[in-house]
């Protein structure tokens, strides 16, 4: 990780006494546990160029962290890109220049513009060149952007993934610095450290006097700060503010899927106990919570991750009025069997059955109706005609989706639980109706017949 | 004659009668004569001495407001005595230990606390009572230290009178009463532990029976069993059978079977185990009201057939004695060795705190199993009866026909419903092996048939409950290998998200550890280490294959869609899987692949010539970049490029330096080296990368062949292995077969070596150098490690950083210590050999699933995942 500046025009060698770095002299020191060295590479009254590199120590960034899960660790490339790593371990070294506060008698150079360049690099970034561009031409530079053609004996990749970036423009030292430092972590959006107040701190000094009128100013306080909370005390700008707004004003398509499951639970006769297999963050849980008559609540899950956050979800539901039952998150998964969920009153599988691969759900239904034997079961799954709606082409709705059915496929492995289990179904649609493909979403409600039993 | 009193083997002898009556000097004389041990007696004069020192209190005389105080003390002595006495039998019969208690007892209540103990505890109480003449009992009482006084003599005497007419009702055991002279000439005896039994010369326990006559002499004979003059069969060498019961109904010949272990049983060769069937039958023939039904009915109608043959009188004097046989049939027998408890042989089932003991309670448990299912607290429980057997000896038992001799936690089900068209299964001990005939039954696919149903439920999913808290799974040959709840948990998850279904899935390959730190500088890895570690365990043979630089896959492959559901329970041609069991290759690819190989292998004989119907083969698939293309552009690639770029750029742009403040040749190699370390860090993994827009260009090395459909492969040497992986790829041009060398001597040691470098100085990632055989173990008994990977120092630069030979670099990295891994590893591959060895059982998903779904809970254990 490298940062060269180059300073053209006269007096250009005063840039040394800005930086408080002799030219004499190799810089060469350890900090924050990695090496940062600092050489001149042109020193003369009318151009001055230096380079700046650090090299952390590889071993030590691994064995110092805590978190062993990924073999790919010490092939890590915070060891080589910019970022705000290496922001922190040059910062020292470029303290006087940053902070512009040279002796007394160089004072009045701080805010003298030279003909400034600054290459740095490499840097690995999800944003496109055009972006780049775009962070930086605003605050007057001339952008360069080389990206190395790579070769492989094999396809590997088309392009490069790092990229080496030259700024160059009319400008003083220490605001050069101050953009540098504000837009690598822009750039890397991935952050070494704990972001927290400090950062809000840091971001308005060295943003001062350009930030607020940056035309990315949004984009580069949401990839600084991360989190919402920060994000807000930084406050972004009106326009983006509002267009955030009107997409929550909608009502989104699951929502109204949770609407029209509760809906349907309370028409039931039974709904004393319900199991909410597959809860995920347990959104439905949560809503079924409140209907009346309620007694049990089982929301079934096997992410881990999933679970924390419905165990968050339903704490918070502790303390308010009109819960009737507090749901109860229960580790399982349609893979495996648990004698807890059976002889329920009504088991709901929301958008579950297109995450499992279809050959799967025989047996998967087979445990359900053949021996868990709900007085209910409701199913929803997306409608695969209303993609032509989305101009999804091939793809389906979701990433993880197994398959998607028609309407007619639908209902048809619908009647086919039914002719082999005890139960009786009604299908139905949610979601704007689309007279050619139906509505997005399809809802099977299976009720268990009366009278003597049937074996699958 | 003098009275005898018999006492039983264990449990509570009560002395009943008045102070004075003779109680602690009767059993003085039963400690004189060695009877009884003196810590086989409990009396309350001892505890109030224990307590308070002083074993009475005596407050007559006293004026009344000292002699309450007096009193009140002694009370509160004796109240504290007793307590803690009782704590003490119960412990005793807890432990199956016989105690007396010498102590008055007059109370109705003092009894019936003993009962109850004796209840819950499940041994007898006996009650010995003492009767002597008041004027006896009052002169007595005049010499003795602290006497009790007339009144209470009276008083007591007057007490034990009731005693005498209520005592039988009260539920003991049983009730002797002495008299007078008879308390000093009455003769005791102790009777052994009718349910311990030696094992003497070795015995072979039997499962059900059931009426099927000609099985049982065919399993007898090849026992080793000689029929001799007598009509009996005997053992050459002395061993005798055991009989789990349920030797009747059901099958075709019930009687005849009767008789024959009646006969047997009753010459002292064989013993047989009460079960819930030869109890239905004993009761029957007591006359008692029963249906008879499952089988049963057929034992009537050949007694009815017998009768028709023998006459009336004959059948009654025969079903006299049968009966008496069935009814005196024991719950279950311990069976010992050398004096110890090795083998407990039970019907049904039994608890670990009955083993040893005898009530009603624990007969009908040994009879029927776990029929309530609800545990002391009358909590449902969760798990079958041997589920929670803890205590060391083997249980072997029957009653619930499994396709497959079941051992669970050192309990062995030896029922294989040969009356359902099973077999007939014997366990030999100390031997510990099985012997087993087929059934000439028929076996028929309908719902009454366990085993047919058993089959048809063999796929249904896992109980999560037994396995979300946490469990162990005994591994053969290894012992419990236990997880944690919270690493079952984001096992589970996988197993719900990612993976293949999870009834396709019967092992996960286990992880490999390298070697002890190189002693050799310049060394992270050596293949001096690993072989120094098989020696120093005792092994002076073994093989060191080239480790392919691939991806790990298991290959399930069947001779055809249809018999796949017989194994996994649906149709497919086979699978292909990854370590943590996801879809190798996406479905399309897959299929092209699988049918491939599948026709390769009908084509090449593969299934006919072993009669198997698949074959699970652990390998690597090459190239790398076939399952790790995003891994590799993601990091490998694109760290590669970080580095040859940065330190390119760097080297350019101090080379033109025109001001040279001092010297700059140190940094100007230390760049030029470095430059190179990444150069060479790109070569390395670009070595295990090829296209594969073709199939032909993708490699599969099989390293072990795990399983056909009926045996398994663990017991072959590593060189049959490879070269059954030599035939494969004659069959297949998908498999390629693998570089090896063995090791037997110090010359092909070092010829190993010399490979090793030069193998990996040309990039390969390295060897595997394992035991000649696949499962090892070391002098003490315990499981070495099946494999230790010794990687090449190119190589190791994609694990620990292109700079890692650095030499301050590397001397940090040679601090690290494999000993968590390979003690994980050797889990894992238990864990693997156990899930494998039920697969081929054909046992039920939950039990095989049980045992890989602990490999991957191991897995998310975080341990240096760089070793």
């Amino acid at each position: 990780m490298q940062l060269s500046i180059t300073a053209r025009g006269k007096n250009a060698n005063v840039l040394s006494h800005l930086l408080a770095k002799n030219p004499q002299n190799k810089y060469d020191r350890t900090h924050k546990g990695a090496r940062v060295r600092l050489v001149y590479t042109t020193f003369t009254e009318e151009e001055v160029s230096l380079c700046l590199f650090a090299e952390p120590d590889s071993i030590d960034m691994v064995q110092n962290q805590k978190n062993l899960s990924d073999i790919t660790q010490y092939m890590n490339d915070r060891q080589f890109v910019v970022s705000s790593l290496f922001c922190s371990y040059i910062r020292s070294a470029l303290s006087t220049a940053l902070n512009g506060k040279p002796k007394p008698e160089w004072a009045s150079y701080v805010a003298q513009p030279f003909q400034m360049e600054a290459t740095f690099g490499p840097v690995a970034t999800d944003l496109p060149d055009t972006a780049l561009k775009q962070l930086f031409e605003p605050l007057g530079y001339q952008v360069i952007i080389q990206r190395e053609a790579v070769s492989y004996t094999f396809t590997a990749k088309q392009k490069s993934s790092v990229r080496f970036v030259t700024i160059s423009g009319q400008v003083p030292l220490q605001l050069l610095l101050r953009h540098i430092f504000t837009l690598i972590p822009v750039l890397d959006h991935n952050k070494h450290y704990f972001i927290d107040q400090k950062e809000i701190e840091k971001l308005r000094r060295y943003g001062e006097g350009w930030l607020d009128d940056h035309p990315l100013r949004d984009l580069i306080i949401k990839r600084t700060l991360h989190f919402s909370k920060l994000i807000r005390e930084m406050g972004l700008t009106k326009s983006s503010k509002e267009s955030e707004e009107k997409e929550e004003g909608q009502v989104p398509l699951n929502q109204l899927r949770y609407e029209t499951i509760v809906h349907t639970v309370k028409s039931l006769p039974f709904h004393r106990t319900i199991v909410d297999y597959g809860a995920g963050e347990g959104k439905l849980s949560e809503r079924l919570a409140y209907i009346e008559g309620a007694k049990e609540i089982l929301a079934v899950e096997p992410s881990v991750h999933a679970q924390t956050l419905a165990q968050n979800r339903f704490e918070r539901l502790r303390d308010r009025k009109n819960i009737h039952a507090q749901p109860e998150m229960v580790w399982g998964s349609l893979f495996y069997y648990d004698e807890r969920l059976k002889g329920k009153d009504i088991m709901i599988l929301c958008e579950v059955i297109e995450h499992l691969d279809e050959m799967r759900l025989e047996r998967v239904f087979a445990t359900i109706m053949g021996e868990y034997q709900p007085q209910a079961l409701i199913v929803t799954t997306p409608n695969a005609e209303y993609n032509a709606r989305y101009q999804l082409f091939d793809s389906y709705r979701h990433p993880d989706h197994r398959f998607e059915w028609t309407r007619a496929e639908f209902l048809n492995w619908c009647h086919q639980l039914t002719s082999c289990y005890h139960y009786e179904v009604v299908t139905t649609g949610m979601g704007e109706n689309d007279e050619k493909y139906g509505e997005p979403t399809q809802m099977a409600v299976f009720t268990r017949r009366k009278g003597g039993e049937k074996h699958g | 004659m003098d009275k005898k009193i018999v006492l039983p083997a264990m449990g509570i002898v009560l002395l009943v009668g008045p102070s004075n009556s003779g109680k602690t000097t009767l059993l003085a004389r039963l400690i004189e004569e060695g009877m009884i041990q003196t810590t086989e007696v409990v009396g309350s004069d001892q505890f109030r001495m224990l307590l308070s020192d002083q074993p009475y209190m005596d407050w007559t005389g006293y004026p009344k407001d000292q002699a309450d105080v007096l009193y009140q003390e002694y009370q509160e002595v004796s109240e504290q005595a007793f307590e803690m006495m009782e704590k003490v039998v119960e412990k005793r019969c807890r432990l199956g230990k016989l105690t007396f208690v010498d102590a008055t007892h007059l109370h109705p209540d003092d009894r019936a606390k003993y009962l109850q103990l004796g209840l819950k505890n499940h041994v007898p109480v006996v009650a010995v009572g003492l009767d002597v003449h008041e004027k006896a009992l009052l002169y007595r009482d005049q010499k003795r230290d602290y006497p009790r006084g007339k009144n209470r003599i009276k008083q007591q005497n007057y007490r034990f009178r009731e005693v005498k007419r209520n005592i039988k009702k009260e539920g003991f055991h049983s009730v002797y009463m002495l008299q007078n002279e008879a308390i000093n000439t009455v003769r005791f005896e102790r009777l052994p532990n009718p349910l311990w039994v030696d094992c003497g010369a070795g015995v072979d326990f039997i499962g059900d029976i059931h009426g099927c006559y000609d099985e049982l002499i065919q399993l007898l004979k090849q026992l080793g069993y000689r029929l001799n003059d007598a009509g009996l069969y005997i053992h050459p060498t002395g061993r005798k059978f055991v009989s789990l019961g349920d030797i009747m109904s059901r099958g075709p010949k019930s009687l005849e079977t009767i008789s024959f272990i009646y006969q047997h049983v009753k010459a002292g060769l064989a013993y047989m185990i009460d079960s819930n069937h030869g109890w239905k039958i004993a009761r029957w023939l007591n006359g008692n009201q029963v249906k008879l039904a499952h089988g049963d009915e057929r034992v009537a109608e050949e007694f009815n057939q017998f009768e028709q043959e023998y006459g009336p009188e004959k059948t009654e004097r025969w079903k006299e004695e049968i009966k008496a046989f069935l009814i005196e049939a024991p719950a279950h027998l311990v069976f010992q060795q050398d004096g110890i408890k090795q083998v407990v042989a039970v019907h049904a089932g039994i608890r670990d705190r009955y083993i040893g003991k005898q009530s009603k309670r624990i007969a009908d448990f040994c009879r029927y199993g776990d029929v309530s299912a609800v545990d002391e607290h009358g909590k449902p429980t969760r798990d079958d009866w041997f589920v929670q057997h803890q205590s060391a000896e083997l249980i072997v038992w029957g009653h619930d026909p499994q396709p497959y001799p079941m051992m669970v936690n050192r309990t062995i089900n030896i029922d294989q419903g040969v009356v359902f068209g099973g077999a007939l299964t014997a366990f030999r001990f100390p031997e510990k092996n099985f012997v087993s005939v087929k059934s000439m039954q028929p076996f028929t696919m309908e719902e009454n048939n366990p085993l047919w149903k058993w089959k048809k439920k063999r796929f249904s999913p896992p109980n999560m409950q037994k396995l979300i808290t946490g469990y162990g799974v005994q591994c053969e040959g290894y012992g419990e290998v236990k997880v944690r709840g919270e690493s079952v948990k984001p096992a589970v998850d996988l197993f719900s998200h990612f993976t293949i279904p999870l009834e396709a899935i019967p092992y996960l390959p286990p992880t490999m550890s390298p070697p002890e730190v190189a002693r050799l500088d310049g060394y992270l890895e050596h293949p001096a280490e690993a072989i120094a570690y098989y020696r120093k365990h005792g092994i002076m043979r073994m093989i060191a294959q080239k480790k392919h630089m691939g991806s790990r896959a298991v290959l399930l492959i069947f001779r055809d869609a249809q018999v796949a559901k017989d194994y996994i329970g649906y149709q497919t041609n086979g699978v292909i899987y990854t370590r943590t069991g996801r879809s190798f290759f996406h479905k399309d690819d897959e299929r092209q692949m699988i049918s491939r190989l599948q026709r390769d292998f009908v084509v090449g004989g593969y299934f006919a010539q072993h009669q198997t119907d698949y074959v699970l083969i652990d390998a690597e698939i090459m190239p790398w970049n076939l399952k790790a293309k995003e891994l590799i552009q993601a990091q490998y690639a694109h760290v590669g490029e970080a580095a040859i770029q940065d330190r390119q750029h760097l080297l350019d742009r101090l080379k033109q330096i025109e001001h040279a403040p001092a010297d700059m040749t140190p940094w100007l190699d230390e760049l030029a080296h470095k430059l190179h370390n990444a150069e060479q860090f790109q070569a390395v993994f670009e070595k295990y990368c090829w296209d594969t827009s073709d199939i032909e260009a993708i490699q599969i090395a099989p390293f072990h062949i795990l399983a056909h459909s009926q045996k398994t492969f663990f017991q072959q040497s590593h060189e049959w292995h490879m070269e059954q992986a030599r035939k494969l790829s004659q069959m297949s041009s998908l498999m390629i077969e693998t570089a090896f060398r063995v090791i037997e001597s110090e010359e092909s040691a070092s010829d190993v070596v010399k490979w090793w470098e030069k193998i990996t100085e040309e990039g390969h990632e390295g060897i595997v150098i394992k035991p000649d055989r696949l499962i090892r173990y070391d002098g003490k008994g315990s499981m070495i490690q099946p494999a230790l990977k010794v990687r090449g120092r190119k190589y190791l630069s994609i694990i620990y950083g292109m700079d890692y030979l650095e030499p301050e670099n590397l001397a940090r990295l040679k601090k690290r210590n494999p000993r968590k891994k390979q003690h994980r590893a050797l889990k894992e591959f238990a864990l693997g050999v156990e899930s494998i060895n039920r697969f081929v059982r054909q046992e039920p998903v939950e039990r095989i699933h049980e045992a890989v779904l602990a490999v991957l809970a191991l897995e998310s254990d975080p341990i240096d995942p760089r070793l």
